[in-house]
């Protein structure tokens, strides 16, 4: 009987051991590679451009939209769930399209975060409900601002459309010189009203 | 040591093991259809199916301690029972044919499940329109990157599994002229950039590069299956003459970062756990294409361009729902699109041991039809007898 024991013993002890997964550090060669590079924004927006084209798992709702054909579609990246860029005469305007988890602070916070980018003070939540536009498309509910100011001495502006979904909240943020993104608000408008949940 | 070799078969022999093992794995299949709510299907598989012991840690310590047995631990047992129960109680005739290919197919269903926990690699592959790629990334693990780009021909890689950074393992590898040393490590974490003022919310100082200007917002694990957990790790690299800084690393951010030590260019990164290939796939044009004058989906497609270095293979090849590239043993499947249609996920899988299950089933299938037909017979002719 005492050897049917040391043979359990022995046999539990094995699978332990071999339970256990190790990681190890591993060395290797690749072709080199080359690092996408950084576009600088007329100001950086919160969440880009310094954020990864991998995947995307903030959140995990799929929006669909149509944009106007003269924007130019960027990559997308952690952060970014779509990225345009706009020309104009006046410059360049970039749109990000990008979800976090939660309600990222709050719309207020946002939207004094925004202000700061282009040089404009905190406002109340009372200012801020007085200016912000409501935009229903299907059951989707946006909160559209236009803001005006500058950056780096010039003068930029921000049309910003968020949309709260359980979870998660979606900007869609046109920032760029402010003749170029005045001009562009219609657009934007019509762009807003084409997304929708697949 | 004959009395050992008696004990070692009486042992697996034994009905008795057979019965406790089927008793032991309904009360694991249980408990982790239970626990599956907290660790989604991943988690499960982990946790109690792919491992010889269910792990449970000391409350208040990281130290793990066996609480159960694993998959393994019974799949094992019962494929050694089943075996060595055939092997020494075996005959062969006609009448226990059924029932010794219905147990051959249960053999056959018990290693074809070990070989595919051993075997099968499941990665993901997201290519931009454009973009050409020689590496699938993990759905679920990571590791740090550090990466010597000095030589002007090819980058010197060291990666340090995800665990190591998570379980604070200082590394100290012949390749680097510093050590690691993780500081800390939240397993899933929102990044933003920080205002001015606002607090980093960093458990450690960080002082190099992109962390300092970062907000950190730790958040609860994911175990769903569509989610991915996003982890930041504290990383300080210390050479002999003391501290090069502490690093911010996430998955999240961009570009590697990049620093220069010992009169060498390096990169420091978290990102996806990376498996290159040997051969290269661009995309060409990914499609979405609907039915007229909807919004259905009626077919994704993606028109990629496959490569290899020494030019074996340079050809273009559709990847569409159902019709996936089959390439050195990996199967690239039509998985995802994101970026509003512009960029592609090719679910990319291998598993060598696919075809198992069915002819595990079919082995069964045909054994107990075999058993049923002989029953059936001796049944029928004892009818006869007794008319």
């Amino acid at each position: 009987m005492p050897s049917r024991h040391v043979f359990l013993s022995a046999l539990a002890l094995t699978m332990l051991l071999g339970g256990c997964r190790e990681g190890k550090v591993a060395n290797y060669q690749t072709p080199k590679e080359t690092v996408p590079p950084v576009v600088p924004a007329p100001d950086a927006p919160a969440a880009a451009p310094d954020m990864a084209s991998i995947p995307v798992p903030t959140g995990n709702r799929h929006l669909e939209w149509n944009a106007p054909s003269h924007w130019t579609p960027g990559a997308a990246s952690a952060m970014r769930k779509g990225s345009y860029a706009i020309r104009g005469d006046a410059g360049e305007a970039d749109l990000s399209i990008t979800s976090f988890p939660g309600d990222t602070g709050g719309l207020l916070a946002n939207m004094n975060r925004w202000r700061g980018h282009i040089g404009l003070s905190p406002q109340t939540a009372a200012q801020l409900e007085a200016e912000v536009q409501h935009i229903d498309v299907g059951p989707l509910h946006f909160d559209v601002v236009d803001y005006a100011g500058s950056a780096n001495g010039i003068p930029t502006r921000i049309i910003g459309a968020v949309l709260a979904l359980p979870g998660e909240t979606w900007f869609f943020k046109l920032m760029g010189p402010d003749a170029l993104v005045a001009q562009e608000k219609a657009a934007f408008l019509a762009f807003i009203e084409t997304v929708r949940i697949p | 040591m004959q009395e050992t070799w008696k004990a070692f078969r009486d042992f697996f022999v034994s009905l008795k093991l057979t019965v406790v093992l089927m008793a032991l794995s309904i009360v694991l299949v249980f408990w982790a259809t239970l626990a599956q709510v907290q660790l989604g299907i991943w988690g499960v598989q982990e946790k109690f199916f792919r491992t010889f012991f269910v792990l449970e840690r000391i409350p208040g310590t990281d130290i793990p301690v066996p609480v159960f047995p694993g998959g393994y631990f019974i799949g094992g047992l019962l494929l050694i029972n089943l075996i060595v129960a055939h092997v020494s109680r075996f005959q062969l005739s006609w009448r226990k044919s059924g029932l010794f290919l219905t147990h051959l197919g249960l053999i056959v269903l018990l290693l074809g499940e070990l070989f595919t926990g051993l075997w099968q690699e499941e990665y993901q592959m997201r290519l931009d329109e454009g973009e050409t790629k020689n590496y699938s990334e993990s759905y679920r693990f990571n590791e740090l990157a550090i990466i010597d780009t000095t030589h002007p021909d090819h980058d010197d890689v060291v990666v340090v599994p995800e665990q190591l950074l998570a379980r604070g393992t200082e590394v100290q590898h012949p390749k680097l002229p510093f050590r690691v040393i993780p500081r800390a490590y939240y397993p899933n974490a929102a990044l933003q950039m920080r205002e001015e003022g606002q607090p980093a919310n960093a458990p450690v100082p960080v002082n190099r590069d992109i962390g300092t200007r970062l907000r950190t917002i730790p958040l609860p694990l994911t175990y769903k299956p569509n989610e991915r957990n996003l982890p930041t790790a504290f990383v300080e690299l210390a050479g002999p003459e003391g501290s090069l800084g502490i690093w911010q690393v996430s998955p999240q951010l961009l570009q590697p970062q990049v620093f220069e030590y010992a009169g060498r260019q390096w990169r420091i990164a978290l990102r996806f756990e990376r498996h290159y290939k040997p051969y290269a796939l661009t995309l060409l044009k990914f499609s979405h294409d609907r039915y007229a004058g909807t919004d259905i989906p009626k077919n994704f497609s993606s028109r990629v361009r496959l490569t290899t270095p020494n030019g074996t293979d340079d050809r273009e090849v559709l990847i569409y729902m159902n019709n996936p590239l089959r390439y050195a043993g990996l199967t690239f499947y039509q998985a995802g699109f994101d970026n509003n249609d512009r960029t592609t996920i090719l679910q990319i899988v291998r598993n060598p041991s696919w075809t198992l299950p069915y002819i595990a089933c079919a082995l069964m299938s045909a054994g107990l039809l075999v058993h049923f037909c002989i029953a059936l017979g001796g049944f029928i002719r004892k009818r006869r007898a007794a008319n």
